[in-house]
């Protein structure tokens, strides 16, 4: 995909600020929104302001071609459509079973398995086929090679460590325990052809590296992430020790304890059946 | 459950998220004789990037968090401060280490520039992380939904 900007007599960092980052930021505060309030007016609110953030986002390589952060806001736009046919098809594969709400027709199970696959079918295409999110012919899309082996990588480590927990602490879950061996022996699979077989713009060699990168990148999350919320329990630990103890109130007296056993008295039993 | 067959399951459980970069690193050492495609320089680079970006960046939503936690405790200024100095220290340490010269840089020539990369590359890093989560959670319980529904009673028999 060939990107050509608009043109407009403005900053490019205003253009960035007003065009790529007030969006981003508009996402979050838009689920918050949504998921915060109690009013319906507000819920829908956050809601559309999720969606316009969204949609401004992946607009951002026309709208702010100068910078370079546009390119996440290209993959977004290039792998949403795969993202919510496997997202869509899981929750159709879901709820189509034996659920005891909100159950679905039966014939919504075989849509689902298609758009699952359609959907990976569509993400393997990124890699092998034609489909690779490009900034300009030939030049992939960087981000791209940050998506991929994370996704990939994290979604084996995940179904394997999901199938050893349902056999260990599940009750006779060893069906389902071999479906999720299954899932992350295809995305081993699909990881294992990425490091040998080369697409026509991925190379198996930068796949490797960004393979490496990826893990690096996933263990520095789990790391910062893990001392962050350290420090914010020690800093909720020291302020609660820090209270003082709460007052002790008085006993009960007589008078009070009799009020109370004639409000039970008044309350006990029920209408005979 | 006893506490040694406990802490056994965990270590299985912890074995198995690990098992398919173990199992690459298996087969790199079989088939060619050495770990290949790791640069540890540059590896390194991305861990401390990553690990800054995430520090400070989840430092911020947990700061969002005390507002939600204030509303039970008559808005106390402390642990906001507490927070706010934490997450300052998140955004000087990476201004810090950044501008120590190539250590961090990556291909970005300044420290904003290298900052704004490293918060693109976190959202990215994060989306694929949500969706691996998401597919991940949302097979198991499609493979759990698709079996036979157990009743109470099966299992009262047993």
């Amino acid at each position: 995909m060939n990107i050509q900007g608009f043109h407009y007599a403005m900053d490019e960092m205003l253009q960035a600020l007003l065009l790529f980052w007030i969006p981003i930021a508009m996402v979050p505060l838009g689920l918050w929104l949504s998921m915060s309030s109690a009013s319906k007016s507000t819920t829908a609110y956050g809601k559309y302001l999720a969606f316009l953030g969204i949609i401004m986002i992946c607009l951002s390589p026309w709208t702010v071609p100068s910078s370079p952060s546009s390119a996440a806001g290209h993959l977004l736009g290039a792998i949403i459509g795969p993202c919510m046919l496997i997202i869509i098809g899981i929750y159709l594969i879901s709820f189509s079973g034996n659920v005891p709400v909100g159950k679905l027709p039966r014939s919504d199970r075989r849509l689902g398995v298609l758009m699952s696959g359609a959907g990976f079918v569509w993400l393997a295409g990124m890699h092998w086929w034609i489909l690779t999110p490009q900034l300009s012919p030939d030049e992939v899309n960087p981000y791209w090679y940050v998506f991929w082996p994370t996704f990939i990588l994290l979604t084996s480590c995940l179904a394997s460590c999901s199938a050893v927990t349902l056999l260990t602490i599940g009750d006779r879950r060893r069906t389902e325990s071999n479906a999720m061996f299954v899932v992350s022996g295809l995305s081993m699979a699909i990881l294992l052809l990425g490091l040998n077989i080369d697409g026509p713009l991925v190379q198996a060699d930068e796949f490797r590296e960004h393979l490496w990168l990826a893990v690096a990148d996933m263990a520095g999350i789990a790391v910062g992430s893990l001392l962050s919320i350290l420090v914010f329990a020690f800093v909720i630990y020291s302020y609660e020790r820090s209270l003082p103890s709460p007052k002790a109130i008085e006993p009960p007296t007589s008078s009070e304890l009799d009020q109370v056993s004639t409000l039970l008295q008044a309350h006990l039993g029920g209408e005979e059946e | 459950m006893k506490e040694s067959s406990l802490s056994m399951t965990w270590r299985m459980i912890l074995l198995a998220f690990l098992l398919p970069p173990l199992l690459i690193v298996a087969l790199d050492i079989t088939f060619y004789g050495a770990f290949n495609g790791v640069d540890s320089s540059v590896s390194f680079t991305r861990f401390a990037n990553a690990t800054l970006t995430a520090y400070t960046l989840c430092s911020l939503f947990l700061l969002g968090n005390l507002f939600f936690y204030g509303e039970s405790r008559n808005r106390p200024l402390a642990p906001l401060v507490g927070m706010v100095v934490a997450t300052l220290l998140g955004i000087v340490a990476t201004a810090f280490f950044i501008g120590q010269g190539p250590m961090l840089l990556e291909d970005n020539g300044s420290v904003q520039a290298q900052g704004i990369y490293n918060i693109v590359h976190m959202f990215v890093s994060s989306g694929a992380i949500l969706m691996a989560v998401c597919v991940a959670l949302g097979v198991t319980f499609s493979a759990i939904t698709s079996q036979k529904l157990r009743s109470d009673f099966d299992l009262e028999e047993e």
